[in-house]
């Protein structure tokens, strides 16, 4: 935990809130991933049905639209990612917040399982993706990624404890 | 430099564990019996991934330590005998385990976790960190669970 510790010194000091971006981005292509996963997983194993079929088609504008009406609209609401380092209770703080995620969504995922309906399960999966990329693109912070994280990890405790 | 550090590690991660993932296919091929089984394994696999990102989302500034002479020779002592304290420990605790019936060749979801987590852990540690203290533990951990599989387990 000793920051000023001679052999911990970093190399590049402007390269890390580039370097905080380029793992948020991988965070939140990992979580595209497996929700895809978790989509592909349920629409398989339930043997879902489409009820309706018009109902498929017009299942993603319903979180589609009011996120790009949300992102022309809003502007950033985070400064970036920061230079230095976070504090001890930063740190605890958001890590907190992931683990509150991570509960939220395996509750969350266990839902999803249950839905036995085709075009709500991909309204459902369509509206997670959506605050994904609004996180992504708006809240650019520690906040996004610690929320981002949970909700990856949420989806992995489900498959891997209670699928 | 360090980005190309980050991709080495993350490829190297990845590769690890999709050998670990193929071997521990092979050796418990009888109880994969539908996609279910399949999804739970690579989660289990996944799993420590998105940690890991958050933890180096968090401690940037602790990126790619000086590997210097003196460094080496104050962690010394402390990482061996944290390598042998992890692996008398994790030993015990494996025999415990199998005492009380719950073996590792029978709970092969938490086997595959056990290990991409160690892993993942350990390659990351080793190329990033470079903490010696904590390459003792990981390390402890990692030759407790080989010892095990390869003298305990008949």
């Amino acid at each position: 935990m000793n920051f000023s510790d001679p052999t911990h010194q970093e190399l590049n000091p402007a390269n890390n809130s580039k370097k905080r971006e380029l793992l948020f981005t991988f965070q939140s292509i990992i979580v595209t991933g497996l929700l895809a996963l978790t989509a592909i997983a349920f629409f398989f194993y339930n043997d879902l049905a489409i009820v309706k079929g018009i109902k498929v088609i017009f299942a993603p504008f319903l979180s589609v639209v009011p996120l790009l009406f949300v992102l022309s609209i809003l502007r950033e609401l985070h400064h970036g990612f920061r230079e230095g380092n976070y504090n001890r209770e930063e740190i605890l703080k958001f890590s907190a917040v992931a683990l509150a995620v991570t509960m939220v969504f395996t509750a969350l995922t266990y839902l999803l399982s249950e839905i036995d309906a085709l075009e709500i399960l991909l309204a459902a999966i369509m509206a997670i993706l959506c605050v994904i990329f609004f996180l992504k693109s708006k809240i650019k912070d520690i906040l996004g990624m610690s929320i981002i994280t949970g909700i990856a990890e949420g989806i992995l405790i489900y498959m891997i404890f209670l699928f | 430099m360090q980005l190309k550090q980050l991709n080495k590690a993350f490829l190297i991660m990845t590769g690890v564990s999709v050998t670990v993932f193929l071997y521990l296919v092979f050796l418990g091929y009888d109880d994969i019996k539908s996609v279910r089984d399949v999804l739970k394994i690579v989660a289990a696999i996944l799993f420590p991934v998105p940690v890991i990102f958050f933890i180096r989302f968090i401690w940037i500034e602790r990126f790619l330590p000086q590997n210097s002479e003196e460094a080496k020779l104050k962690n010394q002592k402390p990482a061996i005998l944290l390598l042998v304290i992890t692996v008398i420990i994790v030993l015990i605790i494996l025999q415990l385990l199998e005492w009380m019936h719950l073996s590792l060749e029978k709970n092969l979801i938490f086997a595959h976790l056990m290990n991409s987590t160690a892993i993942s852990g350990y390659v990351l540690n080793y190329i990033l960190y470079n903490n010696l203290k904590t390459n003792g533990i990981l390390s402890g951990l990692l030759m407790a669970l080989a010892i095990h599989v390869f003298f305990f387990i008949n």
